[in-house]
């Protein structure tokens, strides 16, 4: 795992798809007297999805407004796409697509009145417009209720079209704010695809969550937040060299527990043990890990499934914020 | 060296013509929205029907109660026609006025809320972050609000034509008129606008704007009435004064020099003019040259323009029955001569549609500082988005 602090970002030159991603330094906010971003240092490179992970009231939500040029930092310098929102917010906005969190819409209006209204504003071109929002109807799977008003939608439904009316723009920069939040597991799912799809397409994607698990599959590189600060950017999608625990599980839990034990490898039965959940085994990287379920096998142990006990980005962030104790 | 393309008619450059439909565009986009958002939600069409129904209901008990009053049916030949005339301007300034009333009532729920409430419900920052520019927002929710106002107008037009018609006064002022009216439902507007970008509250929103709107057309007035002492002070005046003789039934009139309070409304006045009921009041039509008091609207006119023109320097106290109704009398002479000084004044409504139209100008002003977005400060217990 490789974790560099902030003191240790690069200073050179930034690589290019860092130029027509997002750069953030030293941003700081402040609410009067609540300081809701202390120092955060945040990059999110083109054709990646980088993670903004943190506890409640960590600041994402302030970072994310002040990338989406609705806030001025009090101190330090942002750049979306090589724009900086406090003195280009006009080019910025050409670029970046922002979903808030609290998902606001026009109620009365329909589906695609709201797409057509935001892609409007955008000055984007009438027949194009009409082709995109079709496209995005589609890939949101609301064309059933493209005609009907917004507030028969569902939480997950607004949550959809507000993932799409952050697209109506075409935008090279997006800012999702909680975008998995009241959606359902096959949303969920689809929202990942979606989300990858638009990496591979070459934009820079922020995505902020509390969902762990999920930022896990969908997400290159994690940016981990807490108390307004920056704690550590991780690789997410780099082998693991530290110690974590797996979880194994085998068919004859006394055979596997012998074959352990014959190794000398440190185990845990977890809290609430039952046959099904198997041992949690301490191994020291991913590459030890493979030589270990190798090994099992070879040896007759009828292993059923051999996982990390915890998600690499799980892992990081529960150390870290353990680390710093905040619990807010 | 950069070569511009230049428009052939205007010499501007494509840019700047192209920057033009943009902006204008992009006022549609937000008023059409607006529109959409609030008129289909709040069952506009409901408050047309009730509005109108009520206007029909209230014209009819006024035009009935008003030629009560002027005793039309009980005359005949010029009296008739004179009587008539007098009666139907009554319900013209009556009803005009009513409209005018009621809309201040009505027209702030139409802007008041606009921006704290798209606030609330976490829409605004939607707009701020697309290409839109505040500029554009605000005289796109303007437009729409207004546009509102002006289908409640539109409604009221029937009954305000009906009552025109019968006083017999000529059409082309009256257009003037309309429009006037409708200005000032275009600074109501812009004065709701206002004040829902700076409350975070919606609550707090409307009550300023009905505050506001009733300091324009009656605070005013009030202060100008207060006024009276600040501007009043001790003279020595002119006085034409009636002396008996010593038999206590014949007399003359006398001038003499006398020590009076004078009330200066001349300067003062200003505070009367930008009241709406006051620029509607003398912007509506009325017969030429005719300094008539027989009817609301002309009184308050006549009114006004006697408070300009300030303290006649003869006070006539003799008047004209004094000296035996003698029609050619000094009196009379001097009340003709203040007539003619009113009508010579011209009309008081520019200033004080101007003095409106520049608040409702800096309501608009304020609201689009405080829509400017990146934000440095936000209005106190608000969230962005």
């Amino acid at each position: 795992m490789s974790t560099d602090t902030t003191a240790g970002l690069p200073q050179a030159e930034p690589p290019e798809a860092t130029i027509r991603g997002i750069v953030a330094r030293g941003v700081r906010r402040t609410f009067g007297d609540v300081v809701a971003v202390d120092s955060m240092d945040l990059e999110a490179p083109a054709g990646q999805v980088t993670a903004l992970v943190g506890p409640n009231g960590s600041g994402k939500t302030t970072l994310l407004l002040v990338l989406a040029s609705l806030l001025v930092p009090d101190a330090g310098t942002v750049r979306i796409a090589g724009f900086d929102p406090v003195t280009q917010s006009r080019e910025v906005r050409r670029r970046v697509g922002w979903m808030p969190d609290v998902f606001g819409t026009w109620e009365t209006l329909t589906c695609r009145e709201v797409l057509r209204t935001v892609a409007d504003a955008y000055y984007v071109p009438p027949a194009t417009a009409r082709t995109r929002i079709d496209e995005l109807l589609t890939m949101i799977h609301l064309d059933d209720l493209a005609d009907r008003p917004t507030q028969v939608l569902s939480r997950g439904q607004k949550q959809r079209l507000g993932l799409a009316r952050a697209l109506v723009h075409d935008p090279a920069v997006l800012l999702l704010d909680e975008p998995a939040s009241g959606l359902d597991p096959r949303s969920r799912v689809e929202l990942r695809t979606i989300v990858r799809r638009l990496a591979a397409a070459g934009k820079a994607v922020l995505v902020s969550s509390h969902v762990l698990s999920e930022l896990d599959e969908m997400a290159d590189r994690a940016v981990i937040v807490a108390q307004g600060r920056t704690l550590s950017t991780e690789q997410l999608t780099e082998h693991v060299t530290q110690t974590r625990p797996w979880r194994v599980r085998a068919l004859d839990q006394a055979a596997l527990i012998r074959a352990l034990q014959a190794r000398s490898l440190s185990f845990a039965l977890p809290e609430t043990a039952t046959e099904r959940d198997g041992v949690e085994v301490a191994i020291a990287s991913d590459t030890e890990a493979a030589a270990l379920l190798a090994d099992l096998v070879r040896e007759g142990v009828p292993v059923l499934s051999f996982q990390p006990a915890a998600g690499a980005l799980e892992q990081a962030y529960l150390s870290l914020t353990s680390l710093s104790g905040d619990r807010r | 060296m950069t070569t511009q393309v230049l428009d052939s008619r205007s010499g501007e450059s494509a840019d700047a013509v192209a920057g033009r439909e943009r902006f204008w565009a992009g006022v549609l986009t937000v008023a059409r929205l607006e529109l959409r958002q609030r008129v289909r939600s709040s069952r506009w069409v409901a408050v047309l029907v009730v509005w109108t129904a009520l206007l029909a209901l209230l014209t009819v008990l006024i035009r009935w109660s008003v030629f009560k009053a002027y005793s039309v049916s009980e005359q005949t030949g010029v009296e008739l026609t004179r009587a008539h005339a007098d009666a139907g301007r009554s319900v013209f300034g009556i009803v005009v006025f009513l409209v005018l009333s009621l809309g201040a009532l009505v027209v702030p729920a139409l802007s008041s809320t606009s921006v704290n409430g798209d606030r609330s419900a976490g829409i605004l920052a939607t707009l701020q972050t697309t290409l839109l520019t505040p500029l554009q927002i605000v005289i796109g929710k303007l437009a729409a609000a207004w546009t509102v106002a002006l289908a409640l107008l539109g409604c009221a037009l029937p009954f305000i034509l009906w009552a025109f018609f019968e006083g017999g006064t000529p059409v082309g002022r009256l257009v003037v008129g309309l429009v006037v009216l409708a200005l000032i439902l275009l600074v109501i507007c812009a004065i709701g606008l206002g004040w829902s970008a700076i409350a975070s509250r919606t609550s707090s929103s409307a009550l300023l704007t009905y505050l506001s709107v009733a300091f324009l057309g009656l605070g005013l007035p009030l202060l100008f009435a207060l006024s009276v002492p600040l501007v009043s002070q001790d003279e020595q005046v002119t006085v034409r004064n009636f002396q008996y003789n010593d038999d206590g039934t014949t007399g003359q009139c006398v001038t003499e020099t006398q020590q009076l309070s004078v009330f200066h409304s001349e300067r003062s006045w200003w505070l009367l003019a930008p009241s709406p009921y006051v620029v509607v009041a003398d912007a509506a039509p009325r017969p030429a040259g005719v300094d008539s008091t027989s009817d609301p609207l002309s009184a308050i006119r006549a009114g006004v323009r006697e408070a300009r023109l300030g303290p006649d320097p003869i006070q006539d106290w003799c008047g004209p029955g004094a000296t035996g109704g003698d029609p050619s009398s000094a009196a009379t002479a001097r009340e003709q001569q203040r007539a003619k000084d009113r009508e010579r004044l011209g009309y008081t409504w520019p200033y004080g549609l101007a003095v409106d139209l520049a608040v409702g100008g800096g309501f608009a002003a304020v609201a689009v500082r405080r829509l400017r977005s990146p934000a440095r400060r936000l209005p106190r217990g608000t969230r962005v988005a």
